[in-house]
């Protein structure tokens, strides 16, 4: 919502825009809006991380203090999820967890651009997700690994669908992973444009409409809290649900 | 040697009764937390991203069943059967989705 001209456009604050164009052998590979972002994410990331392990001082400070957590916190979860082994996984599962929480956490703040409404970026993260389960799963197991889709004590009259069910449950994975992320992302920042769209329409009819402006405007308050959880939320949901596949990867069979 | 020994055993002391008051502290800080807006809040989350997981493993199952029953007709020429087919198996490999969900939130 740029000009005051144009009209209220919810969807306007996912569009690509190519600051710079590129073609790399007859594929678009522009530097975009989002590319920006992605690489502010990254700095972000690196920002607290570097800047937080560099004192290392026996009382944190208030960096130190968030780099631990957030490590603590991704530790514990990928312990708890895959057990000693999984620690192997760890800095996937980190860098994917960081992502995502800095990118839904930067989103929020107002002209900023969200990189994981797009679903192209979520589904990438899913499908490194799952060709790693796949990779690792048949190096590790080998055949062994196909038993994932071949569950014991079925009757052998009812193996076949159940193979079926199970390689289409397999394959519906990544799909449910990444819409599930960029349904969040997208709803709440369509929702929150709506409601502040309600805001200037109201002012604008004058009268009674104008005197009830502020109610939208406290939805609003209480929306971006709302979302802040969401942000988190689908960060940490993205990060288990990454642990539990690998966990599939490095123990097959239910 | 023996100053030095007793002055690390001091310092040990202090640590773990510093150790014990935050964790007191915070236990008293989680009981005023409890039961009021923010908690309220945060469980309304909870259960709707688990919700929201629930919705798209579902979804996600029915519509991988349709798109290979889908390109399963236009290579192989057999509308509408593998459409019929795979659907019917995607969907219920939504309903496994859900079922294996909801087994692993009850046994944890």
């Amino acid at each position: 919502m740029a000009a005051q001209e144009q009209a209220i456009d919810p969807i306007h604050q996912f569009n690509i825009e190519r600051l710079a164009h590129f073609n790399v052998g007859g594929v678009d590979a522009s530097f975009t809006n989002a590319s920006v972002f992605m690489i502010v994410v990254t700095a972000l990331v690196s920002l607290l991380m570097l800047a937080g392990t560099s004192q290392r001082s026996l009382v944190p400070s208030r960096m130190q203090a968030a780099a631990e957590m957030a490590y603590e916190f991704v530790a514990g979860t990928v312990r708890g999820s895959i057990g000693h082994e999984g620690m192997r996984f760890f800095p996937l599962v980190f860098s994917l967890f960081m992502f995502v929480l800095f990118s839904n956490m930067l989103g929020l703040v107002p002209y900023t651009f969200t990189v994981t409404s797009q679903i192209i970026v979520t589904f990438a993260f899913a499908a490194i997700v799952i060709g790693t389960v796949i990779v690792y799963g048949v190096v590790r197991n080998g055949a062994h690994f196909l038993h994932l889709f071949v569950p014991s004590g079925v009757p052998a009259l009812l193996m076949p669908f159940i193979v079926l069910i199970e390689i289409i449950s397999f394959i519906s994975r990544p799909v449910s992973l990444s819409v599930r992320l960029f349904a969040n992302m997208l709803a709440g920042h369509i929702t929150l444009k709506v409601f502040g769209g309600f805001v200037a329409l109201m002012l604008g009819a004058g009268g009674f409409a104008a005197f009830l402006a502020p109610l939208p405007m406290a939805a609003i308050v209480l929306l971006t809290a709302f979302e802040l959880l969401v942000a988190v939320l689908q960060a940490y949901v993205f990060a288990i649900l990454t642990c539990v596949y690998l966990n599939d990867a490095i123990h097959p069979g239910h | 040697m023996k100053p030095e020994d007793e002055n690390a055993q001091e310092l040990h002391k202090r640590l773990e009764k510093l150790t014990s008051e935050i964790a007191t502290q915070r236990k008293i800080a989680r009981g005023e937390a409890e039961g009021e807006d923010e908690a309220h809040v945060q469980s309304t989350g909870q259960a709707m991203s688990l919700g929201f997981r629930v919705l798209s493993e579902f979804v996600a199952g029915i519509i991988v069943g349709a798109l290979i029953g889908w390109q399963c007709d236009v290579w192989l020429d057999t509308t509408p059967f593998g459409l019929i087919v795979f659907l019917t198996l995607g969907t219920a490999a939504g309903m496994w989705n859900v079922y294996q969900l909801a087994a692993k939130t009850t046994t944890r």
